[in-house]
């Protein structure tokens, strides 16, 4: 019962968080499941490494817009409410905004706050947050969707690719809902523009920009969005598409795509019937019930056996991917914000096709077998076996120590196996992955008997194999 | 960095360990610290100023004390630890030193101020943490007027504030930059942005709840103080206040302006 407990403790870790440690895995077995959910949905005690310190080694770092990935890669190795900010990557993944386009450091943070703020509250609320959202309305042009001339890109994208989804609108209703967010701008809308496109700390550095409604540039005319009509405004607009049942499958397919298992990417779900329609069902009614509110959703998701028996399913996202193995492995486990490493080492996502903060267009990345391509499985390969192949890391050495303590006399070969497994977050691998581990095990000489006769360095070996398994890429 | 009365320029390198002496045509002189026979156990040496001694007083960040250094580079004494109480520090930063060369040091994650006598005995503590008039958080650096009066950048809530010689809060500058004659220049060179700029608004007045923070407000204001890392007075009792998020020094008359 234990050990069936610890590995869905070491599921739900991988996909609430980043995976859990052997010795978390510890503090787990004894606590009832539901309520190992609720400390991942609403810890105590939060603490990560702070902006005070970050800002103090970096001064610099207002003025880099490169430095999003390197400032987020430091709350998401620290923090310990790991939740949260696997759900701003799951916002990020679905709002995707570039910011490269907005050239402006610390509006796209703030978007990575905002998701930290509203990302398991409301969907209608994180909706509305989303269309005053500095970084948004610049990425998409919204403070050029003026009362004389509507610009329709956010109106279209905030259907198609943020809520409903294809086929579940008209060109007219892209219009209507364009209107009715025009006004919908920044304060200095030109300067702030202009600021962007010069790309330039002069005169005196980035402002960060923030949401004005201009309602001197607000079309203010009847409208018939979706079957409504009225003087609808931009919040009455997201109140018509959050009560919309195809909103509640759009989202609840997402949330299935990330948490639970892969799917096709988004262009084709209009089409493709989903993978589990059942789960789809079960979420939107969560959805439904509880007046869109995504903590009841992911509470019900957790909990579900569709979820509980789905591990494995998910191909790590290269963020994933790199945050899960520097955690394991303890490589930054006494973090100085001065270590400049941790600028480079997300870098590292970036070369196997997810880099933070710049995706590839407004759809996202397209996620699942999609992540893994010859040249991005060696980096990920590599990444991974580097760190947990280095007995100098202090998480390595942690399991290291632990396979060896656990081994009793008269050990077996698979039991030293398996024992390396367990210390992975119960890695299940296939039987060809097996018989490498065995056949590599016995030409590494490795003795059977004694635990005292297998060394640190032997263990991490298979360590290094087993990062780089195909089983170490899902989760 | 501070100079001594023969031009010398010390600089800490806080990512190497050591002070890094320069003279005055910017030529390298010596460096102390890790790798090199003198003080060669600075830890992230942050701070630094020279008293009227020709003495160079360095912060060490990570073992949180200060080490009171000759200008031929001998330790001569160094007090202080991490903690939290009187004579201890957490990451402290900046230091100066006022006529008598009493030591004072921006003690930064312990959101105070910590005065000290030439030979490092407490004398008093100033500010608590917190964001209100008086209140401090993470200062960076501190500067001592002529008459005693204390000012310190308060780098954490985006201001300078003013106490006198006694710790006594008097008052909070926040910043009021306008052009410089370079930035007028830039702005000259790409006239479409200087007047897009006059027509903005550049105080931010207007700013939702969430983002009602000394940071936030600062990053969206552009006359105001952004990172005010370092404060220093000259001789001309002339206060700079340097600023790294805006790459800007804002420059006060103490007496002309009645700053004080």
């Amino acid at each position: 019962m234990t050990y069936e407990k610890r590995v869905e403790a070491a599921h739900l870790a991988r996909r609430a968080g980043f995976g859990a440690s052997p010795e978390e895995l510890d503090t787990y077995e004894d606590m009832r499941y539901e309520d190992l959910v609720e400390i991942f949905i609403r810890p105590d005690h939060v603490t990560y490494v702070g902006d005070d310190l970050i800002f103090r080694r970096h001064p610099n770092i207002h003025a880099q817009l490169t430095h999003n990935p390197m400032h987020w890669t430091y709350r998401m190795l620290t923090t310990n409410n790991q939740l949260e900010e696997k759900i701003a990557l799951f916002w990020h993944g679905v709002f995707a905004t570039g910011e490269g386009k907005l050239n402006n450091f610390g509006s796209a943070n703030n978007q990575i706050e905002m998701f930290r703020r509203n990302g398991i509250g409301k969907f209608d609320n994180l909706l509305l947050e989303l269309a005053k959202d500095p970084a948004m309305i610049i990425w998409l042009d919204n403070q050029t969707n003026h009362k004389s001339e509507i610009n329709e890109n956010f109106g279209r994208e905030i259907l198609e690719l943020f809520s409903m989804g294809v086929g579940n609108y008209t060109e007219q209703d892209i219009k209507e809902c364009a209107r009715a967010f025009t006004g919908w701008s920044v304060k200095n809308a030109d300067y702030m523009t202009l600021m962007a496109e010069s790309d330039s700390i002069w005169p005196y550095g980035r402002i960060w920009w923030h949401f004005e409604y201009n309602e001197d540039d607000h079309d203010d005319g009847v409208k018939t969005f979706l079957g409504e009509t009225g003087n609808l405004n931009g919040d009455d607009i997201v109140r018509i598409i959050c009560k919309n049942e195809a909103t509640a499958r759009f989202i609840s397919r997402h949330l299935y795509t990330f948490f639970v298992a892969d799917e096709v990417p988004v262009p084709q779900w209009s089409n493709v019937t989903p993978r589990d329609p059942e789960a789809i069902d079960i979420l939107a009614k969560a959805y439904m019930e509880s007046d869109y509110s995504i903590e009841h959703m992911l509470r019900v998701l957790f909990n579900s056996d569709f979820f509980k028996e789905a591990r494995f399913t998910r191909v790590k996202s290269p963020a994933e991917l790199v945050i899960n193995t520097l955690r394991a492995s303890g490589t930054y486990d006494d973090i100085d914000a001065a270590d400049t490493t941790v600028f480079t080492v997300m870098e590292e996502a970036g070369f196997m096709g997810q880099k933070l903060t710049n995706p590839p267009s407004v759809e996202g990345w397209h996620t699942g077998e999609e992540w893994i391509n010859s040249g991005a499985l060696v980096d990920r390969v590599n990444f991974a076996s580097r760190y947990f192949g280095d007995c100098g890391n202090s998480g390595v050495m942690k399991m290291a120590t632990r396979v060896k303590s656990s081994l009793k006399n008269d050990f077996k070969m698979n039991e030293l196996i398996e024992s390396c497994l367990n210390v992975f977050g119960h890695v299940e691998i296939s039987g060809s992955t097996y018989d490498t581990l065995m056949e590599f095990a016995k030409s590494a000489s490795i003795s059977v008997g004694d635990p005292q006769n297998v060394t640190e360095d032997q263990i991490t070996d298979l360590f290094k194999i087993i990062s780089s398994s195909k089983e170490f890429q899902m989760c | 960095m501070d100079f001594d009365r023969n031009d010398r320029l010390y600089v800490t390198d806080e990512s190497h360990h050591q002070v890094k002496i320069f003279d005055k045509n910017g030529s390298f002189i010596e460096a102390w610290g890790r790798g090199n026979s003198k003080a060669s156990n600075l830890s992230g040496p942050s701070g630094i100023c020279v008293d009227s001694q020709g003495e160079i007083i360095v912060v060490e960040q990570y073992p949180g004390k200060i080490t009171k250094i000759s200008s031929d580079g001998e330790i001569q004494f160094s007090f202080g630890e991490n903690g939290t109480n009187n004579g201890q520090f957490d990451l402290p930063w900046g230091v100066t030193v006022d006529r008598e060369d009493n030591i004072y040091v921006a003690d930064w994650r312990n959101d105070r101020v910590q005065k000290f006598t030439m030979n490092g005995e407490f004398i008093m503590s100033v500010g608590v943490s917190g964001e209100a008039p008086g209140e401090l958080k993470r200062p960076s650096g501190v500067a001592v007027d002529r008459q005693g009066v204390i000012y310190v950048a308060d780098w954490g809530n985006e201001r300078v504030q003013i106490f006198d010689a006694e710790g006594k809060f008097i008052r909070v500058l926040q910043g009021e930059a306008d052009l410089s004659k370079w930035s007028v220049e830039w702005l000259e060179s790409n006239l479409d942005q200087y007047r897009a700029r006059e027509e903005s608004t550049l105080m931010m007045n207007d700013l939702p709840e969430h983002l009602r923070t000394p940071y936030h407000i600062a990053s969206q204001t552009e006359p105001i103080f952004w990172g005010p890392v370092s404060v220093v007075i000259d001789s001309n009792d002339r206060l700079f206040v340097t600023e790294h998020s805006r790459h800007r020094i804002q420059i006060f008359e103490l007496e002309k302006s009645g700053v004080t």
